[in-house]
């Protein structure tokens, strides 16, 4: 057992940190399974040796399975599948020598623990199962730790071996994952669910970054390295902060009304103003709007794609432009997903007699979320600073590299909305009519609804899945492939229908009869001889 | 010191003109319109009496909104306002030239669009929700289209920020590439979708089914309203500001020289003139479109930034 701690896990530790207070506040702190949970991250952040890593890695996913199963049984038995999956990858690979292969290895099994499309089928589904508390952790922290293995190994460990493709091959991965998960997240109805498919595109985000910064780095270009490499470390603070309070927010929503279906809620900015101010806060993050704690990662991301487009070849030209796209499409997508979030399930009117009866959240939910939005101001108004605190880990792993000061200046741009707020308010007090009426909606002329529905006919509203609608009709058929995900049709079915077939063909085999038997040894035996005579040059 | 109260000045010189002739460009516009249509139209200053007559109108605040209504008007407003600060209009080298960006300025119009769209579906009734869900639909497409053509100005210019690229394009050493020729039709497209204007939208639309816009601001009333209908007309102003300086920067002012700001804003006022003649035009000899026609109007658009940037690469490599 052998611990270490330098400048990028010490970022990675610092991360877990708050997201970790703010759920054993929230209820999580009488649950042991949470607290080996908490354990392993820690554990699998400081790892000093492989055996380390190896042990703080498999209690994370053991422990978070044992709170998934006490959600779900299903998803837990996938979860636990896909960690398999990983700890059989990860533990060949930090025993090999620095190689192609063994990155490889890494980025299957760390990437699969993050939720990398392709095998990001899982994460949808077991990180909304827990509770909300496990939830955030997961989303916050869990992917970020097997994200700090990717960056440990490609930067670091292997960093001598590393080669152009391996950051090609990772953003690759990462712009599939943003593409999805986006586009997941805008046509998700249940809010935890969309939450975790915000984590997939965030978590593409960062592979986006980290693969342009490893590519740079590869190419001798420390510069964009360290640009991309900054907006990598920036995403995951910012995430690791929004996420976990949205997270916490969706349990209090649950809590307060029974159900965490958009398409249930409705208008509960009137009931608990608190716990909508603070999810509009997490939300700023989630749509990477200027003065928001989500744009400055976005920003930065943004720069080093576009210089990237200008290295390399006519492919790399092209293919950093289409990523450009994606990435404009995403970011839109993203901002669509949080004014969902926020204009259904908040604002409006109520949907049912349990939304319109909500009452606001609870003191230990209040202080968790709100210490979370506290820690967001920094990032989003001084995120100079707080890039300061990560040069030093650019600099750790791109040897060589001058990191650049941020030339998104959010203080500037808030005085100067600021000024623009005042002006219009001031002149509204001077020329403006004062007061307001109330009025029933104008709605284009529609009737009042009748008495016995209070909040108008609920399914007059617009309904998060028709809010969705035009671009599940625009992107959604071309994107998803019908089932909704393509990694199902594209990658699951064809394996799923190879060892089918395989298993058919090992049936057939241990059921024939004698005489096929002895067909069978005969051939092989022919086959042997002739490629023996071939070989001989006969 | 004198060079710094030079900049301030062109900076204040710049405000007052863009917050003032907002309007009164969106005046131009409609009357121009109605004139080729065989109208009359309203005169010019008809917005400066839509606002003045909102203002002293009672705001009427549907019972089933929450507090955040007056809140987004605001946020739209101040956002937009922000953008129309940072984009240069008859000068380079303002003093908010630091802060411009141009992601930044996509992020305040992206930050006007979601304080737009909260309010659409601020009380819950039909209309706001279903513009709400085109707007997003468009806005999918028109910044995923920015973005492409943004790249191709970075990788001219080296530069990020709007008022760097327009220096860089003035200095004459650019030329007329097919590059820009491309980015700037993928460029219109954008700014025709963002403003809302027909093929894509109809500012003078009366049916609410089919507007997107309007739609949005339909249970907005007095005040609110001015709010919002002030900044659609800043947005028609930040647009024609963004391209008439990324594509026609020559001979803009420098804020730092008084002497070059006649000329400077000589040549401001006639590309508005130019525009504003040329949107009417280009409106009235179109059709509106459906609402799923417009991601192929705008896939045509990202399709013309990438080709902007496959022909920036071979004009580099044939050293053309």
């Amino acid at each position: 057992m052998h611990l270490r701690l330098d400048a990028l896990s010490a970022i990675f530790l610092l991360l877990l940190l708050p997201q970790t207070v703010a759920s054993a506040i929230a209820g999580m702190r009488r649950s042991v399974a949470f607290w080996a949970f908490v354990l392993g991250m820690v554990l699998a952040v400081l790892a000093g040796d492989a055996f380390t890593l190896i042990f703080g890695f498999e209690l994370m996913s053991a422990a978070s399975w044992a709170l998934v199963l006490r959600g779900d049984r299903a998803p837990a038995t996938l979860y636990i599948g896909i960690a398999v999956f990983a700890a059989a990858c990860l533990i060949p690979a930090l025993f090999l020598p620095a190689s192609s292969l063994a990155f490889m290895l890494i980025l299957l099994g760390a990437g699969a623990k993050a939720g990398l499309a392709p095998l990001h089928g899982w994460l949808p589904r077991a990180h909304p199962v827990p509770e909300a508390g496990v939830s955030a952790l997961m989303s916050g922290g869990m992917v970020k730790v097997a994200l700090y293995v990717i960056l440990r190994y490609g930067f670091l460990t292997f960093g001598g071996a590393a080669q152009p493709w391996w950051g090609i091959v990772l953003i690759a991965a990462g712009a599939a994952s943003v593409l999805l998960g986006a586009l997941r997240a805008v046509l998700e109805v249940e809010l935890k669910t969309m939450l975790a498919w915000s984590t997939v595109e965030h978590v593409g985000l960062i592979a986006v970054g980290a693969g342009i910064a490893l590519r740079a780095k590869a190419m001798g270009d420390p510069v964009l390295a360290a640009l991309a490499l900054q907006g990598a470390l920036l995403c995951a603070v910012a995430h690791a902060l929004y996420k976990p309070l949205l997270f916490l927010g969706a349990g209090a929503v649950k809590r307060a009304t029974g159900t965490s279906s958009l398409d249930w809620l409705g208008g509960l900015m009137r009931g608990c103003p608190k716990l909508g101010l603070l999810m509009l806060a997490g939300a700023s993050g989630l749509a990477a709007v200027p003065l928001g704690p989500g744009f400055a990662p976005e920003f930065l991301l943004l720069h080093a794609v576009i210089i990237a487009a200008g290295t390399g070849g006519i492919f790399g030209r092209i293919g950093f432009t289409a990523l450009l796209a994606l990435l404009g499409l995403s970011a839109a997508l993203a901002l669509g997903a949080a004014v969902r979030l926020i204009g259904i399930g908040f604002l409006g009117r109520p949907r049912t007699l349990a939304a319109a009866a909500a009452g606001d959240v609870r003191r230990p939910e209040l202080f968790s979320m709100g210490l979370l939005a506290v820690l967001c101001v920094p990032v989003a108004l001084l995120p100079g600073t707080v890039l300061l605190g990560l040069n030093q880990a650019v600099r750790l792993m791109v040897p060589g590299a001058i990191p650049a000061p941020l030339s998104y200046a959010p203080l500037g741009l808030a005085v100067l909305l600021a000024a623009a707020w005042g002006a219009a308010y001031g002149l509204l007090r001077r020329f403006g009519a004062r007061g307001v009426r109330e009025a029933p909606a104008w709605n284009g002329g529609f009737g009042r609804p009748p008495v016995w529905l209070p909040f108008g006919d609920p399914t007059t509203q617009p309904s998060a899945t028709g809010f969705a609608q035009p671009v599940r009709r625009a992107l959604g058929e071309a994107i998803l492939l019908r089932g909704g995900d393509p990694a199902d049709a594209l990658l699951w079915q064809p394996l799923f229908r190879l060892q089918l077939r395989l298993t058919r063909g090992a049936e057939y085999i241990r059921r024939a009869t004698i005489r096929q038997r002895l067909a069978f040894v005969f051939l092989a035996l022919v086959a042997f001889l002739a490629a023996l005579g071939l070989e001989q040059g006969g | 010191m004198l060079l710094l109260l030079a900049r301030l000045l062109a900076t204040l010189l710049h405000l007052v003109l863009v917050f003032a002739l907002a309007p009164l460009l969106v005046g131009v516009v409609a009357r121009l319109r109605a004139r080729l249509l065989g109208r009359r139209g309203p005169p010019v200053t008809q917005p400066y009496r839509l606002l003045l007559r909102l203002l002293n109108k009672t705001a009427l605040v549907p019972e089933t909104s929450t507090e955040l209504y007056q809140i987004w008007p605001f946020a739209a407003l101040s956002a937009m306002a922000g953008a129309a600060m940072l984009v240069p209009s008859f000068s380079t080298g303002m003093l908010t030239a630091p802060l411009a960006d141009f992601i930044t300025l996509i992020g305040l119009l992206s930050l006007t669009r979601a304080a737009t769209l909260l309010g659409g579906l601020e009380t819950g009734f039909g209309f706001g929700g279903a513009g709400a869900a085109r707007e997003l639909l468009f806005s999918l497409f028109a910044e995923a289209a920015l973005l492409v053509v943004l790249a191709s100005f970075v990788l001219i210019a080296h530069a990020f920020n709007i008022n760097g690229i327009a220096t860089v394009f003035a200095s004459g050493h650019v030329g007329i590439s097919v590059s820009l020729g491309f980015a700037l039709v993928a460029m219109l497209a954008v700014a025709l979708t963002e403003t809302g204007r027909i093929p894509i939208d109809n500012p003078a639309g009366h049916l609410e089914v089919a507007m997107v816009h309007e739609a949005l601001l339909l249970e907005y009333s007095g005040r609110y309203l001015a709010l919002f209908e002030y900044a659609a007309m800043l947005r028609l102003m930040v647009w024609m500001n963004i391209i008439a300086t990324v594509f026609f920067p020559f001979f803009m002012a420098r804020a730092g020289e008084p002497l070059t700001w006649p000329v400077g804003l000589g040549l401001w006022g006639a590309k508005l003139a130019v525009m504003g003649v040329v949107l009417p035009v280009f409106e009235v000899s179109m059709a509106k479109m459906r609402v799923f026609r417009v991601p192929e109007f705008l896939g045509v658009a990202i399709l013309l930034g990438v080709l902007a940037g496959v022909f920036l690469f071979v004009a580099e490599r044939i050293g053309a």
